[in-house]
């Protein structure tokens, strides 16, 4: 969000078109559009992936064609031909950069205006940012720095030609190729993503971020993101995404995947502010992505994220607590305006004793949209002594939106504790009246009372990230009020 | 099509219903049929109940056993009772108080028509053996209790349905007791549909205390008017299999709804509670908790359901279930649900599970109690607030009766 200043924000809201919206005019490299073997041989061979790959590509394609689509959420959609989707594109250069200076000005330029800056980001922040425009990452920065501590963070593509054997033993052994529809379709024609690997008891010294972005007309995004955090390690993830403004439905079906070894720590925090479609409804991105992450022994995932954008959402980052005294955590705010419609939670899979699990999910709807939180706590008979807290609070901006909640309950051991707490209101008049009595105009009122509202996931995002988040939100919500 | 072959398996032993008020009804049920196989858990409203053993169950449909004792089953001395023993409906030989007409149900000229939301509401509709049409009359306060007994021995399998209205401003209380002698496995379908009228007041127990060889499928449909107040306790105190089905539409303004209910399951029971409460306009509201308690292998499923249409505005609606487990194998499957669309609302629920706390369990054994008491001591604490609700002295009185009785124990009133 560097140099975005109040005007530019006024200007914004004025306008109530996507803030994100333009598209890079640089050429992309695209195959024909259309889902076959081929296709999926052509990804392959394009990314000059070996043999296994490709085989487990295929695998996974043969699979996809045997599924139907989930129609249990509760959104309404087109549901998107995958016929009509150009699975590959790239920026035509692909060659590495070995500096800043040697990156397309046009992409730095691309950079700037979603505000992140990479000069600024490395100087103030100490974030290495694994920039991925369209399906290929284009700079690293702070490689070198990590390299020396043994974390490996890279795309996913350079990841399956330089660890082969690390993406080999983890990938899809937290999310199987037959998961569901949208995995199975991720990992048939998946194009790039990020590549995680924290060594035994390293303490990654900063943020690690990734900014995805969907650019050229016409191509959906699958994006796969491994993260393996081995014994005793910790990492902080991050992962932000912006989108073009464009008049068809683009498909994102996303898989990532977190591995946290015995004591290890994960916290992956994203900011998603795809664009939700125009006023009426039209047009907007499909965000069907498949998270979840596997707990060891005294490990620890923490989800955390900030769900603004997408004209349909399904999303359910999910732990599955399989070693004793692990932790999961999901921390949630999710905002829908206009048409929007999101169905998004969690799942916590206590296997292990002592294990416990948080959930705390904000949902705020405005103007005509559905907001849908559908979580699952599931306490599995060997899961001693586990611990499960949920709350999943609504917000109704307007009279014409939806909140819903769809909690599944399910306890298979007397010695489980869980608490489960949802509630749905509007914002209450009496705040309002509280906050304009005291000179604050009702439109900076209701931000700051969404703000506290949310505060208890804000506060899990780290700093930077916690700044836009409160700017997304002050933008999604504008001209809102009932 | 192999689940298609079971759903005609279990329907084919039925006679069509020979009620002509449900006639109307008939096609939409026949289409549901058509269109839905036999529930696996595969289908959403079945997740948590495995019907396998419902679909291999051999029953006698044709068993018309002659029952001398039916009456003992009878919870309230006092009451106006109507007995269903295996679908025979014996209406009350004494006369009925004023304002008050009960009719077997293939006297009704019309009936509300109902929502199908499973195979079994559809057959409901399709092979409804009996029943009764009961109408209080409005201005009518009736003294005393009306209780329908339902007896099911033998191999009995059937579908039974009752409408009741109650008038504008009247008050009732009905008894919905539901029992069995059965050493066989036994089916019973109840549908009861309830019109509340303007201002009235409506109290429903339901106190089923079937053998442990029953599957009892009962399906309350209630439309309640303006300024109305609706209350059912659902008191499941034995079955093998049994699934409650609560629908309640909220059509008039300012109208007030209780759901209430308590479960303590033993054995392999299950028990399925699903409710929903349907706001369909505004300034209403809606209590509603259900408590459990699970021993042995026992499974329950609690799935409540606010929906708050647009129009509701100003409503107030919550919910509550809480379980606790005292055996090692019993489980427990919660699924609280809100689906609101406006939004000057006050909505809520909350779930929890847990089990007795040892620290309290501790506190009560150094101040001399045993541990069986102590642990008693916890439950009818547990369960008091849901044991609060009951209105009808004899029917709490029986519901202790039964608990001590099966748990062995020796709670008071």
């Amino acid at each position: 969000m560097a140099g975005y200043t109040e005007n530019e924000l006024a200007q914004d809201l004025e306008n109530q078109e996507y803030k994100f919206g333009f598209v890079t005019d640089i050429e992309s490299d695209t195959v024909p559009i259309g889902l076959n073997e081929d296709i999926i041989r052509l990804i392959s061979e394009k990314k000059e992936e070996p043999e296994w790959l490709l085989e487990y590509r295929l695998k996974a394609f043969a699979i996809w064609k045997e599924m139907t689509e989930p129609e249990w959420a509760h959104v309404h959609y087109t549901k998107p031909d995958f016929q009509a989707i150009a699975y590959y594109s790239a920026p035509k250069q692909t060659k590495k950069y070995e500096s800043w200076d040697d990156v397309d000005p046009e992409m730095k330029e691309t950079m700037k205006k979603l505000g992140i800056s990479m000069e600024e980001q490395q100087r103030l922040t100490g974030v290495a940012v694994d920039f991925v425009m369209d399906s290929v990452s284009v700079a690293t920065s702070f490689k070198e720095k990590l390299g020396e501590l043994g974390v490996i963070f890279c795309s996913f593509s350079d990841a399956v030609q330089n660890h082969p054997d690390l993406v080999k033993k983890y990938m899809g052994s937290v999310v199987p190729m037959t998961d569901n529809f949208y995995a199975a379709l991720n990992a048939a024609v998946f194009t790039d993503g990020s590549f995680c690997y924290i060594p035994k008891g390293v303490r990654c010294p900063m943020e690690l971020s990734t900014y995805f972005r969907i650019n050229a007309g016409g191509t959906g995004q699958f994006e796969r993101t491994l993260v393996v955090a081995d014994e005793g390690s910790y990492v902080s993830y991050l992962e932000g995404c912006t989108a073009p403004q464009r008049d068809e439905n683009q498909l994102h079906a996303a898989v990532v995947e977190l591995i946290a070894m015995d004591h290890a720590e994960i916290k992956y925090s994203t900011v998603q502010n795809w664009y939700p479609g125009d006023k009426e409804g039209k047009g907007g991105v499909f965000n069907f992505v498949t998270k979840r992450g596997m707990c060891n022994a005294h490990a620890k995932i923490s989800w955390t994220q900030v769900e603004t954008g997408s004209a349909v959402t399904w999303k359910y980052p999910s732990c599955i607590l399989k070693g004793d005294y692990a932790i999961g955590e999901f921390y949630s705010v999710a905002v829908t305006n206009n048409y929007q419609q999101a169905d998004t939670g969690t799942k916590m899979i206590h296997l292990g004793k002592n294990t416990k699990s948080t959930i705390i999910s904000k949902g705020i709807s405005a103007g005509k949209s559905q907001n849908s939180y559908r979580g699952l706590v599931q306490i599995n008979k060997s899961a001693q002594n586990a611990r499960n807290f949920s709350q999943c609070d609504s917000l109704l901006m307007t009279d014409e939106c939806g909140a819903h909640t769809f909690p599944y309950i399910e306890c298979k051991n007397p010695t489980a504790k869980i608490e489960h707490e949802a509630t749905t209101s509007k914002i209450g008049e009496d705040q309002l009246f509280y906050c304009m009595q005291r000179g604050i105009s009702e439109e900076k009122a209701i931000s700051l009372i969404v703000n506290g509202y949310c505060k208890e996931v804000l506060n899990q995002l780290p700093m930077e990230f916690a700044v836009e988040a409160q700017k997304l939100l002050a933008i999604s919500l504008e001209g809102s009020v009932g | 099509m192999e689940n298609s072959n079971k759903l005609n398996q279990f329907t084919s032993r039925f006679a069509t219903t020979e009620i002509d008020a449900l006639l109307p009804m008939a096609d939409m049920a026949r289409t549901f049929l058509a269109e839905n196989d036999f529930p696996t858990t595969r289908v959403e409203r079945f997740k948590y109940t495995r019907l396998t053993k419902l679909a291999n169950a051999q029953f006698d449909t044709n068993n018309a056993l002659a029952v001398a004792d039916f009456r003992k089953h009878q919870i309230c001395s006092d009451a106006i009772a109507i007995y269903i023993v295996n679908g025979i409906v014996h209406l009350p030989e004494s006369t009925l108080p004023a304002g008050l007409t009960i009719d077997m149900l293939s006297s009704a000229n019309s009936l509300p028509t109902s929502s199908i939301k499973d195979v079994f509401a559809g057959m409901n509709v399709l092979y409804a053996q009996s029943g009764v049409c009961v109408h209080v009359a409005k201005n009518t306060v009736l003294d005393s209790v009306i209780e329908i007994v339902h007896v099911c021995t033998g191999a009995y399998a059937g579908f039974t349905r009752h409408h009741v209205s109650v008038g504008e401003h009247a008050q009732a209380k009905v008894v919905l007791t539901y029992a069995s002698d059965a050493t066989n496995d036994c089916f019973s379908h109840v549908h009861t549909s309830i019109e509340v009228g303007k201002q009235a007041h409506v109290n429903v127990e339901k106190v089923q205390l079937e053998s442990s060889e029953m599957f009892s499928f009962t399906d309350e449909e209630i439309w309640q008017d303006a300024d109305s107040v609706f209350q059912i306790n659902t008191l499941t105190l034995n079955g093998s299999l049994v699934r409650n089905d609560l629908h309640i539409q909220v059509q008039g303004e300012h109208a007030e709804t209780h759901l209430n209910g308590m479960y303590m399951l033993n054995g392999q029971q299950h028990v399925a509670n699903y409710s929903t409460v349907d706001h369909q306009v505004a300034n209403c509201e809606s209590h509603e908790l259900y408590k459990g308690i699970m021993d042995d292998k026992s499974t329950s499923v609690f799935n409540g359901k606010v929906f708050v249409r647009k129009d509701a505005q100003k409503t107030n609606a919550y919910q509550s279930n809480a379980n606790v487990l005292i055996s090692e194998d019993s489980s427990v499957n919660s699924k609280p649900e809100l689906e609101i669309y406006a939004d000057d609302v006050k909505c809520s629920h909350g779930s929890t599970t847990g089990q007795l706390d040892d620290d309290a369990i501790f506190y009560l054994r150094a101040r001399g109690l045993s541990e069986k008491s102590a642990k008693q001591l916890m439950l009818t604490a547990f369960m008091s607030d849901v044991l609060d609700k009951i209105t009808i002295p004899e029917v709490k009185a029986k519901v202790f009766k039964t608990i001590n009785k099966r748990f062995n124990w020796e709670l008071e009133l």
